[in-house]
C-alpha cells in the first residue's frame, strides 16, 4: 500500500509525530502503574510501539532496546494468524519464538485500531513476564535443550475477544507459570495498557483527519529511514567483515564463531549473517526477531537522532540470515539467552565490522553480563535464591574517551542499577567482604577501557548452597579497537578449605560450603588505540588513582613512574 | 512584616508583606556576592516604604532566603575538595554508581568524574554487619593516619560513609570524634545524618553532595547573616529547602544538601497557597523557563514529594517538592532534524545567546522568536519594556531555519513551532498525573506566567482540564511561596520489616524517638512545641518488591498501617496484593514548626464585568491564521472583569493568550481564570 503524503502539512506531521510517541509513553506509564507483580512494576521490563497497518513501527517508548526491532515482526505474525477474524476489541497474544516472538517470557499484546471500517494501527505492549513455567523458575535454563523445556509457547490467541477478556484463555496462561496471580495480573495490566493506547488513537482522530495521520505515519516512516540513510551515508561503501564468538563448551574450542559481512552502498547496509554455524541444543539461538532488534540495536549506536527510531529505518537496513543457524533457528531449538547473551555477540559483531568502516567512531569491548543464582538456606533454615547483579564490569574506550566502569554488556548498558551491598546482606545469608575497582583490568590503548571490579563475598547459610551461572564472557573477553588491547575476561570462583574452583559461565550445581567465598573480578571494557600513545599525563594520573599499576605503566604505555 | 528574597540567576525578587498588604522588589542579581542583591532588594523595600533600611529592618518578624548557591557549585563543579572515610574494602561505591546510566545509546560519552578524587577516598578497618553488630572494631590508628593524609593533602571537607552506619552510627561518629581531637576543623558529612536509611550508595552520594557545596554555601550564607544583623534584623534569617520547608541559617549550612533544588519549591509552595486559598484540593503547576518546563503536582493542598533526585550524574537521596522537567521553554531551538521533521528543543539557546529576537548574539530560531513573529508577544512591552525585542531578527531566524526548508510562510512556520511546543507542555503535564495514578480532568491547570501564558489555554483544552489560574504576581511566586513555609526537620529510621512481624508499640517507639530528636531540633529555632505538626511517613513495600512508596499515616498503629498501605498502593497501581506481605521499609518524620504566615489579600469582586478600562488595543495576531486579538494589561485588570477570547493579556512578567471561545476572568486574588464560554 502507497500513502500519499506528498502534500503533508509539516504542522501536522510535526504534532501527529509527537502525539503517536505520547500514546506509547502513556502505554507504558499505564503499565508502570498497574501491572502486578512486584518485580515488573519496578524494572519496567517492557516497551510499547504503535505499528501502522503494514506493521511498521511509527512510535515506541522503549524501556528495553532489544524488545523494539523485534515486536513489529510479531505483530505481523499474529495478524497474519488470523487474517479477517479480527474484530474491533480483540486483542491478540503470543509469545512463541517461532511466531515471531524472541524468548519465552516476552509475552506481546497486540490489538487493531479500526477507524471508518479499516485497521489503521496497531497498538502492542510486550513485557517480560517474571515466570512462564518451564525447567527452572525464571526463564533461563542452561540446560535447556528444546524450546519445550523453557516454559509455555503461546502461539498467537485471543486474550480479548469484541472487548472482552476471555477469562479460560487467562486461566490457561495463568496456570502454566509458578506464579499464576502475578502472569494473570501483568497480563491484564498490558490488555489496560493496550486499551488506553487505543483510547488515545481515538483522541487523536477526533482531531485530525484519517488521511492527515495516515500521511504524517507515512513521512514519519520516511524520515526514519532519512535519518538512517544519511546516518549509513557516514560510511565509505564497502563490504566490512565482523567478527564476535560465544562460549558454547560442545563447540570444538569451546567457541561458536558468530561472523557478520556489513555492506554499505547508496545509503543502505547488507548485513549478513548467513555464515554463522546452525542452530544448536541449547539455549543460546536466537530467533530471527531477536537477532533483526540486535542489529538495530548496533545501528543506533551510531545514529544521534533518537527521533529516527522507527521502522523506516529498517528499510535502509536488509537483512540476510540463513534459517536452521544459531541466529535464525528453526522449532524446537531453545532460545532463553537471546535477549542478553547472543544479542549482545551480535551486536560486537556488528560494532567489529564498522569499526572498519570508521575507525574513527569504533567502540572498544563491553564486559558481557555474566549472571548466576545462588540457591541455598538462610540463617533461619529457609531456602532462597540470590541472583548476582552487580560488578557489571567496564566499558569499551573510544577515541579520545576512556571506558566507563560498571556498566554491562552491550545489548543495555547501564540499564538496571544494582541492589545495594547492604540491601542484600540484609535479605540474604551473604556477607560482601570487599567491592572496589581492579588495578590493571581496563584494556589499554590510547583510551583506555573501563576497569573491570573485584567483589569478594562470603556465604554464611545455615547449609551448603549451589550456583546456577548463565552468562557470557570468561573465554571471549571485551575485544580492543583500533590497535587497543582487549581488557581481561570474567574470572569468578569459589574459594574454600579445598582450594580455589572457577565458575563456568554455563556450570551449574557449583557447591558452595557456608563460610565459603565467592570472589567474581568482572571484565574490563577494551582499550582504543595504541596504548603507546596514550599521553603520559593520563598515564601518570592512572598510576595516582591506582588504575593502572607502575609497572604496567611502564610495560604497556611506556612510562616509567 | 515577613519577607521573602529568592535570589535567582538573573533577579532577586523580594515580597513583602505587611498586614495583609503586599510588596514586591525586583532587581538584577550579583553573582559574584549574591548578598549585595539581597541587600539592594532591601534598599529599593525600604525606599517603597518611604524608610531608611536602618528603620525597616528591626521591623522584620520573619526573613526568608532562597539561594542558588549550592545549586551552582555543584553544578559548576566548584565545591569543596572532598576526601572520604570509608569501610575497608568499599572505596570504589561512589564511581561504580550502582551500575546504571541515562543514556543508552551514546557509547561515546565521557564517564562522570566522581565528586570524590581516589587518591582521596580512603578506607579504615571496621565493620557493622547487618544486623548492627560489630564485625570488626574501629582501627583507631589507622583512622588517624588517613585523616592526616586527608589533611595534609588540603581536603575541605571529610565525607565518611560505613556500610550499616544507618543501624549503628558509633563507628562515623568516632570518625568525627577523631577529627576533633586532631584540631581539624573540616567540613564533615556523616552518611547516617545525611540520610537515616539503607542504601549505601544513596548515603554516601547524598553526604558528599552535602559535603562538596556545605563550604561555600556555609560561608556565603554568614557572610549575609553578618550583614543583616549589622544592619538591624533581629529574627532569625532562614533558608528555603527542596521540600518546601526552611530552615535556620546554621542548620541550613550544615545541611546544605537540601538547598540544592531548592529552586522550584518556592513555586510549588507557592501554587500549593492558591490552590488552598482557591479552593482546589488538586492542582497541576507547570513553570515555562528559558530552556525547561518544570511540572509540579500539588494533591489534597500540599505538593507531591519524592525521595530521590538525580542531578548532574549524581543522586541526592532526600526528600524534596517532584518536578518533572519536560524539554521546552523560551530558549528552546527550533530545528529540522535530520529525518526533514520540526522538532522543538529540548537543545536551548538559554539566556545567552538566547533567542534570535533577544539581540544578544543569538541566531537561531527559538520558541520566543516563533511567538514573536505571531504577534503574541509585543517587542515593547516584554518584561516591562526593558527587553527591547527585534521582530526583524526573529522572522529572519525563522524564516531561515523554519519556513524554508519546510516551504511554508514564516507565519506558518512560526506556528507550527507554537503548536507543537503546546504539545509537548500538553503531554508533559498528562504524564506527570498519569505518573501518579490520576487523571488530568481532575485538576485545575495553574501557569507560573513567563513564557508558559501562551500556551496555558489551549493545553487545558486538550487535555479537558476546566480551569486555567495565572496568579497575577506570577513573576515572584517562589518569593511569594517562601511567606507559606513553615520550618521543617526530616528524620528517618530504617526498619525493614513485614508489617504483620510489628510488635503493637514498635512503630511508635521509633516515631516517639524522632519526635524527640525532631522538636530538639526546632526548639533552637525558638518555636514553641504548641507550633508544631507532625506528618508522620511510612514507606511501605511488598516483599519482593525494591522500591517503596509512601504512606502517611495519623496514629502509628501496625493494624492501620497494613489498610493504610493498602489504600495507597491501590490509589497509586490500581490494585493491591492480597496474598503479599507488606513490608515497612523506611518510618519517616516531618516536623512543621509554624511560622507566621501570608494570607493572599483578597479585592471585593465589582460588579462590572466590562474590561475595556484595562484594554491597551487591538493587535493582528496569527493563530492558525490571521485574526485581531484584544490586548489588556494584566495590571489594570481589577477583581470581577471578563475578557473574551481572543485576546492577549499583558504584564511585564508574562504574556497569556486566551483562545476564541475562551473566557479570562479576574478573580479575588487578582488571578486569571480561563474557561470556555457556556455554550
Amino acid at each position: 500500500m502507497t500513502k500519499a503524503h506528498a502534500a503533508q502539512s509539516p504542522l501536522t506531521l510535526a504534532v501527529v509525530r509527537h502525539k503517536l510517541k505520547a500514546v506509547t509513553e502513556e502505554m507504558v506509564e499505564t503499565m508502570t502503574h498497574t501491572c502486578f507483580s512486584p518485580i515488573l512494576n519496578q524494572n519496567q521490563d517492557f516497551s510499547a510501539v504503535l505499528l501502522d497497518a503494514d506493521f511498521l513501527c511509527v512510535a515506541q517508548a522503549e524501556r528495553v532496546p532489544i524488545h523494539m526491532g523485534a515486536m513489529p515482526l510479531a505483530v505481523r505474525r499474529m495478524a497474519e494468524a488470523f487474517r479477517d477474524d479480527v474484530a474491533e476489541g480483540d486483542v491478540l497474544m503470543a509469545n512463541d519464538p517461532y511466531w515471531g516472538g524472541s524468548h519465552l517470557p516476552d509475552v506481546t499484546l497486540a490489538a487493531p485500531f479500526i477507524h471508518g471500517g479499516e485497521i489503521r494501527f496497531w497498538v502492542a505492549l510486550r513485557a517480560h513476564q517474571g515466570d512462564i513455567g518451564g525447567m527452572s523458575a525464571g526463564g533461563y535454563s542452561a540446560g535447556a535443550r528444546e524450546i519445550w523445556h523453557e516454559g509455555l509457547r503461546i502461539p498467537p490467541i485471543k486474550l480479548a475477544a469484541k472487548g472482552a477478556l476471555r477469562p479460560d484463555v487467562l486461566r490457561l496462561v495463568a496456570e502454566n507459570s509458578r506464579k499464576p496471580e502475578d502472569l494473570a495480573g501483568d497480563l491484564t495490566a498490558q490488555w489496560a495498557s493496550v486499551r488506553i493506547g487505543l483510547e488515545r488513537l481515538t483522541d487523536l482522530f477526533a482531531r485530525y483527519a484519517a488521511r492527515e495521520i495516515d500521511g504524517a505515519s507515512a513521512a514519519i516512516l520516511d524520515a526514519g529511514e532519512a535519518v538512517t540513510r544519511s546516518m549509513l551515508s557516514t560510511f565509505a561503501p564497502g563490504v566490512y567483515r565482523g567478527l564476535s564468538h560465544m562460549e558454547f563448551a560442545s563447540a570444538p574450542d569451546g567457541l561458536l564463531p558468530i561472523p557478520v559481512a556489513v555492506t554499505i552502498e547508496n545509503g543502505r547496509a547488507v548485513v549478513d549473517l548467513t555464515e554463522c554455524p546452525d542452530q544448536v541444543a541449547a539455549f543460546i539461538n536466537s530467533p530471527y526477531a531477536n537477532t533483526r532488534a540486535a542489529v538495530m540495536v548496533a545501528f543506533l549506536y551510531f545514529c544521534g537522532d533518537e527521533q529516527g527510531l522507527n521502522d523506516g529505518s529498517a528499510r535502509a537496513i536488509e537483512l540476510r540470515t540463513r534459517a536452521g543457524s544459531l541466529l535464525d533457528p528453526v522449532s524446537p531449538a531453545p532460545v532463553g539467552a537471546c535477549t542478553s547473551s547472543t544479542a549482545c555477540a551480535v551486536i560486537e559483531a556488528l560494532l567489529d565490522a564498522l569499526q572498519n568502516a570508521d575507525p574513527s567512531r569504533a567502540v572498544g569491548g563491553f564486559a558481557r553480563r555474566f549472571r548466576f543464582a545462588l540457591a541455598g538456606r538462610d540463617r533461619q533454615g529457609s531456602a532462597f535464591i540470590w541472583h548476582y547483579f552487580l560488578n557489571k564490569g567496564g566499558a569499551g574506550a573510544s577515541d579520545g574517551r576512556d571506558g566507563w566502569v560498571n556498566l554491562g554488556g552491550l545489548h543495555n548498558p547501564g540499564g538496571t542499577p544494582s541492589p545495594s551491598v547492604e540491601r542484600t546482606e540484609a535479605a540474604y545469608p551473604l556477607f560482601v567482604e570487599s567491592y572496589a575497582l581492579e588495578t590493571d583490568t581496563g584494556g589499554p590503548g590510547a583510551a583506555r577501557g573501563g576497569l573491570g571490579g573485584r567483589l569478594t563475598l562470603r556465604y554464611e547459610g545455615a547449609a551448603p548452597a549451589v550456583i546456577n551461572a548463565s552468562g557470557e564472557g570468561v573465554a571471549v573477553p571485551p575485544f580492543g579497537a583500533q590497535g587497543g588491547f582487549p581488557g581481561p575476561g570474567h574470572a569468578y570462583t569459589v574459594d574454600g578449605e579445598s582450594g580455589q574452583r572457577p565458575i563456568g559461565v554455563h556450570d551449574s550445581g557449583v557447591p558452595i560450603a557456608p563460610g565459603e567465598r565467592v570472589t567474581c573480578v568482572s571484565a574490563g571494557g577494551g582499550g582504543y588505540g595504541d596504548p603507546t600513545l596514550r599521553s603520559p599525563e593520563a598515564v601518570l594520573r592512572d598510576v595516582k588513582f591506582g588504575y593502572v599499576s607502575p609497572e604496567a605503566a611502564f610495560a604497556v604505555y611506556g612510562v616509567r613512574v | 512584616m515577613l519577607v521573602g528574597v529568592d535570589v535567582g540567576g538573573t533577579f532577586t525578587d523580594l515580597v513583602a508583606a505587611d498586614d495583609g498588604a503586599l510588596r514586591f522588589v525586583k532587581t538584577p542579581s550579583t553573582p559574584d556576592d549574591p548578598a549585595r542583591g539581597v541587600m539592594d532588594a532591601l534598599e529599593l523595600l525600604a525606599c517603597e516604604t518611604g524608610q531608611s533600611l536602618e528603620d525597616l529592618l528591626p521591623e522584620v518578624d520573619v526573613f526568608i532566603h532562597g539561594t542558588t548557591v549550592a545549586t551552582n557549585a555543584l553544578v559548576e563543579r566548584k565545591g569543596a575538595k572532598l576526601g572520604l572515610i570509608t569501610t575497608k574494602g568499599f572505596r570504589d561505591l561512589i564511581e561504580l554508581r550502582e551500575g546504571a546510566r541515562q543514556e543508552r545509546y551514546a557509547l561515546r560519552t565521557d564517564a562522570p568524574e566522581p565528586l570524590i578524587e581516589r587518591p582521596l577516598r580512603l578506607e579504615v578497618r571496621e565493620r557493622v554487619d547487618a544486623a548492627g553488630a560489630v564485625r570488626e572494631p574501629l582501627d583507631e590508628v589507622g583512622l588517624d593516619a588517613a585523616l592526616a593524609q586527608l589533611r595534609a593533602a588540603g581536603a575541605e571537607s571529610v565525607v565518611v560513609c560505613l556500610l550499616h552506619a544507618h543501624r549503628r552510627p558509633e563507628h562515623e561518629r568516632a570518625v568525627r570524634a577523631a577529627i576533633d581531637r586532631a584540631g581539624w576543623t573540616p567540613f564533615i558529612s556523616l552518611s547516617h545524618e545525611a540520610l537515616g536509611r539503607e542504601g549505601e550508595y544513596d548515603r554516601l552520594s547524598t553526604a558528599a553532595v552535602n559535603a562538596y557545596v556545605g563550604p561555600s554555601l556555609k560561608a556565603y550564607l554568614e557572610r549575609l547573616f553578618g550583614e543583616l544583623s549589622a544592619r538591624g534584623v533581629r529574627t532569625p534569617v532562614f533558608v528555603m529547602q527542596s521540600t518546601g520547608g526552611v530552615l535556620p541559617i546554621a542548620d541550613a549550612g550544615q545541611r546544605a544538601v537540601g538547598a540544592v533544588t531548592s529552586g522550584p519549591a518556592g513555586g510549588a509552595m507557592a501554587a500549593a497557597l492558591f490552590a488552598r486559598t482557591l479552593g482546589f484540593s488538586d492542582v497541576v503547576t507547570y513553570d515555562t523557563g528559558g530552556t525547561t518546563t518544570d511540572v509540579a503536582v500539588i494533591q489534597n493542598g500540599a505538593p507531591v514529594e519524592r525521595v530521590r533526585t538525580d542531578v548532574a550524574d549524581l543522586r541526592i537521596a532526600a526528600p524534596a517538592i517532584a518536578i518533572d522537567p519536560i524539554g521546552i521553554g523560551g530558549g528552546s531551538i527550533a530545528r529540522i532534524d535530520a529525518g526533514g521533521v520540526l522538532a522543538v528543543g529540548p537543545e536551548s539557546a538559554g539566556a545567552a545567546p538566547g533567542p534570535a529576537c533577544f539581540l544578544k548574539g543569538g541566531v537561531r530560531a527559538t520558541l520566543t522568536d516563533a511567538n514573536l513573529a505571531l504577534g503574541l508577544i509585543s517587542p515593547d512591552t516584554f518584561l516591562g519594556g526593558r527587553m527591547p525585542l527585534s521582530v526583524d531578527l526573529a522572522r529572519d531566524a525563522i524564516a531561515r531555519d523554519v519556513a524554508q526548508p519546510l516551504g511554508l510562510s514564516v507565519e506558518e512556520a512560526a506556528w507550527a513551532v507554537h503548536v507543537l511546543a503546546t504539545s509537548g507542555v500538553t503531554e508533559g503535564v498528562r504524564l506527570a498525573t498519569v505518573r501518579r495514578g490520576r487523571d488530568p480532568r481532575d485538576f485545575a491547570l495553574l501557569s507560573f506566567g513567563g513564557a508558559g501564558g501562551l500556551h496555558a489555554h489551549a493545553a487545558a483544552r486538550e487535555l479537558r482540564i476546566p480551569t486555567v489560574v495565572v496568579p497575577r504576581m506570577a513573576s515572584v511566586l517562589s518569593a511569594l511561596g517562601f511567606l507559606a513555609a513553615d520550618v521543617r526537620q526530616d528524620l528517618q529510621v530504617s526498619v525493614d520489616k513485614p508489617i504483620r512481624a510489628l510488635g503493637p508499640s514498635e512503630l511508635q517507639t521509633i516515631f516517639d524517638g524522632m519526635e524527640r530528636e525532631g522538636r530538639v531540633r526546632l526548639a533552637r529555632t525558638g518555636l514553641g512545641s504548641a507550633d508544631v505538626t507532625l506528618r508522620r511517613t511510612v514507606d511501605c513495600r511488598y516483599d519482593r518488591q525494591t522500591h517503596a512508596i509512601p504512606v502517611v499515616i495519623g496514629e502509628a498503629e501496625p493494624a492501620a498501617l497494613e489498610d493504610a498501605f493498602t489504600a495507597a498502593y491501590r490509589s497509586l497501581y490500581g490494585h493491591a496484593h492480597d496474598t503479599e506481605p507488606g513490608v515497612v521499609d523506611v518510618c519517616r518524620l516531618s516536623l512543621f514548626g509554624a511560622l507566621p504566615k501570608l494570607t493572599l489579600p483578597r479585592a471585593a469582586v465589582l460588579s462590572s464585568p466590562d474590561p475595556s478600562a484595562a484594554k491597551s488595543g487591538e493587535r493582528e495576531v496569527f493563530l492558525g491564521r490571521w485574526t485581531v486579538a484584544g490586548v489588556y494589561r494584566f495590571d489594570d485588570l481589577a477583581a470581577g472583569m471578563q475578557v473574551a477570547g481572543p485576546a492577549i493579556i499583558e504584564s511585564a512578567s508574562t504574556t497569556v493568550l486566551v483562545q476564541e471561545g475562551g473566557v479570562a476572568s479576574v478573580d479575588e486574588t487578582g488571578s486569571l481564570r480561563i474557561g470556555e464560554l457556556a455554550s
